[in-house]
């Protein structure tokens, strides 16, 4: 394996390499076992995402064809149009964007400071803290949805966003605060002792000293919030029902009756709403595979 | 908490140290990971062994650590840092007690009482445990009961084997690793109701591709969700999809971290690949797979999304889990005292099986606590 990676790699550089030699050593790469397993690994989790940006390019008469067709043949944009301008799929996508984004907001810059003074400052309980906010975190949303629903309707913040945005907000604050704080921790303390003897202020030394070294945690942190937001289902179900302020998930499981689930127009939003996670998780898997793991590495 | 920042803990140090600098040459390098906490990787028996041999002597080391100049105007610096960090801390968990903790007191509150619901509102009266004897009396509940913990098991389970086996196969992979785990990211990252809405049209009976594929090779056409017994596991396969990926990172990201020379060290004393992986590898990698399991075991627990829409709870109430009951005792019915308890319920034993869970890594957090 260690070889064929080397000369992958020699030919990638020189690049002069006759056509034919390349792409035997490809192939060769490509049969070695683990490689032939990834392949497979990957054409099971790529299957599904496949069928679904296929069917959305499918007119309704191919959709429902008894053997399906593997690749659209009739490819066309309808079932978009039919999504975003005949249906609320719009409405819905610029809900989900608006309280994931600002809910995001909400939970870094609460826990950007939450987590410095539990990394760094000397807090009593500081283990009992951590380990009830990890707790919290993973707590089914169901024990919380009911209550949440009296206290929404009695402040009159059903169908709404700020009720949203402040669920999600709690919601997410836990788990950040524990990236945020494995992120200070790394930190080495010199940096904010010379700002200390500066003499700046503790605020300023937060904003300009500690928060500028912890980007890749900010953006880990930030990346699960919207992510976690983006694919909320239950609470959303519960206190937006009303047309206009739903999210996306509660718009693709409420859309369709029960006879007739027109998916061509599911899997058109459906597709869309993949791609910012998509593109989020392309650009920035580096910091997402570090979250996961200072789950994993830290407890 | 066996953590004692004092001479014994520094043959562990050492280890801790040599981890992830030596043994990640792969694209994570960068990582900003810590140096894994002391007594991490082999060390968990000491956790139970000594729980607490010198209670005082720690606790007073821990809270001298974050002052900055030591032996200066100790407690007044400190002081001034304590109420500092409050500050900073309050905000966040003020807005967390009030939408989270309130509300579960509040959830266990509704579940012990007489809830009316009228035009006006609810109101409660009364202490019972009434809500709690309807659910223990009733059929649905102890269904969605089993259905909950037996599924729970088996996905989590087959997620753990199957993610640690991909997580084998892309360490040793010699190229596209990075898009490999990007490709892995996608099905985690996607909205739970979009996987659900694309498994049922792929389960679909009359035009779902796996029905044609099925039916090409048995001659038969299946019934994916028609049934009780092949809905369940049509459901786990789902879920399965959609979360392994997520235990193989966690995994992944544990192997490499395992120093290179304790394979090497297997290898050289003559195990095989396979012995080296039992007895050698398993063992290190087994912080990493707790918080996975804990992760997977406590959101399989809560399921909610997927049921409400693959199968409505349905056929009858087989694939209906704890989540989706409560939900619809609650939202459909109105019955917001049984539905409390079902939900409290939920959340008791979710709670009981995080202690258990915490009790088996507790000792970790408390090493990183004294050697913040």
């Amino acid at each position: 394996m260690t070889t064929a990676a080397t000369d992958t790699k020699a030919t990638g550089a020189t690049g002069r390499e006759p056509w034919g030699a390349r792409a035997g050593r490809l192939l060769r790469a490509v049969l070695s076992w683990p490689n032939a397993a990834a392949l497979a690994v990957a054409a099971f989790v790529a299957a599904p995402l496949y069928w679904m940006a296929a069917t959305s390019l499918k007119p309704p008469e191919e959709i429902g064809t008894h053997p399906p067709t593997a690749w659209p043949e009739n490819a066309t944009w309808a079932n978009y149009r039919d999504a975003f301008t005949d249906n609320h799929f719009g409405t819905y996508l610029l809900n989900s964007v608006l309280v994931s984004v600002i809910a995001t907001l909400l939970v870094l810059s609460l826990s950007a400071f939450a987590g410095y003074a539990l990394a760094r400052l000397p807090l009593r309980g500081k283990a009992p803290i951590m380990v009830s906010l990890l707790m919290i975190s993973l707590f089914p949303t169901i024990a919380l949805a009911a209550p949440l629903f009296l206290l929404m309707r009695d402040m009159g913040w059903l169908n709404s966003y700020q009720g949203l945005i402040l669920v999600y907000t709690a919601l997410n604050v836990p788990f950040a605060i524990w990236i945020l704080r494995n992120f200070f921790q790394s930190i080495p303390k010199e940096m904010e002792e010379v700002a200390w003897v500066d003499g700046a202020s503790p605020l300023r030394t937060v904003l300009s000293v500690i928060l500028p070294q912890a980007t890749p945690g900010v953006f880990t942190a930030a990346i699960f919030t919207f992510t976690a937001c983006w694919t909320e289902f239950l609470i959303a179900l519960t206190l937006n029902t009303a047309d206009r302020y739903r999210t996306m998930p509660v718009g693709l499981a409420l859309f369709g009756s029960q006879f007739t689930v027109p998916y061509g127009t599911i899997f058109a939003a459906a597709t869309v709403s993949v791609l910012p996670i998509a593109l989020l998780v392309l650009i920035f898997r580096r910091a997402v595979v570090s979250g996961l793991t200072a789950g994993a590495v830290k407890g | 908490m066996t953590d004692s920042p004092g001479p014994a803990n520094s043959p562990d140090d050492e280890d801790g140290q040599a981890i992830p600098y030596s043994g990640a040459p792969g694209p994570d390098r960068d990582v900003p990971l810590r140096p894994v906490p002391p007594g991490a990787p082999g060390a968990p028996p000491p956790a139970t062994a000594s729980p607490r041999p010198e209670p005082p002597r720690p606790e007073r080391r821990r809270r001298r650590r974050p002052t900055l100049h030591p032996g200066h105007h100790r407690t007044a610096l400190e002081r001034r840092f304590a109420r500092l960090g409050w500050m900073f801390a309050t905000p966040a968990l003020l807005v967390v007690l009030a939408v989270t903790l309130f509300p579960i007191v509040f959830s266990v509150a509704m579940s012990l009482s007489n809830v009316q619901v009228s035009s006006g509102g609810f109101r409660l009266s009364g202490l019972t445990t009434d809500n709690y004897a309807m659910l223990l009396g009733s059929e649905r509940w102890r269904q969605a009961l089993l259905f909950t913990v037996l599924y729970t098991v088996g996905t989590v389970l087959a997620e753990l084997v199957l993610g640690t086996l991909v997580a084998l196969v892309l360490e040793r992979l010699s190229a596209g690793r990075g898009w490999m785990m990007a490709l892995l990211l996608l099905p985690w990252a996607m909205i739970t109701v979009v996987s659900a809405q694309l498994w049922a049209y792929m389960y679909n009976g009359v035009y779902g591709v796996l029905t044609s594929v099925v039916e090409g090779v048995t001659g038969s056409a299946p019934q994916f969700l028609g049934t009780p017994g092949p809905a369940v596991v049509s459901m786990a396969v789902a879920d399965i999809w959609k979360t392994t990926p997520f235990v193989a990172i966690i995994v992944l990201a544990g192997l490499m971290m395992l120093p290179r020379e304790v394979t090497e060290a297997a290898r050289v004393d003559g195990a095989g690949p396979w012995t080296a992986f039992w007895r050698v590898r398993l063992p290190l990698l087994r912080p990493a797979l707790t918080i996975a399991v804990l992760f997977r075991i406590l959101q399989a627990f809560g399921i909610f999304d997927l049921p409400f829409v693959l199968t409505g709870g349905g056929p009858g109430n087989a694939t209906e889990s704890l989540a989706l009951l409560g939900w619809q005792v609650m939202f459909t019915n109105l019955d917001f005292g049984p539905g409390a308890a079902v939900a409290a319920s939920t959340a008791g034993l979710v709670l009981v099986g995080c202690l258990v869970f915490l009790r088996a890594f507790k000792s970790r957090v408390g090493d990183e606590e004294a050697g913040a």
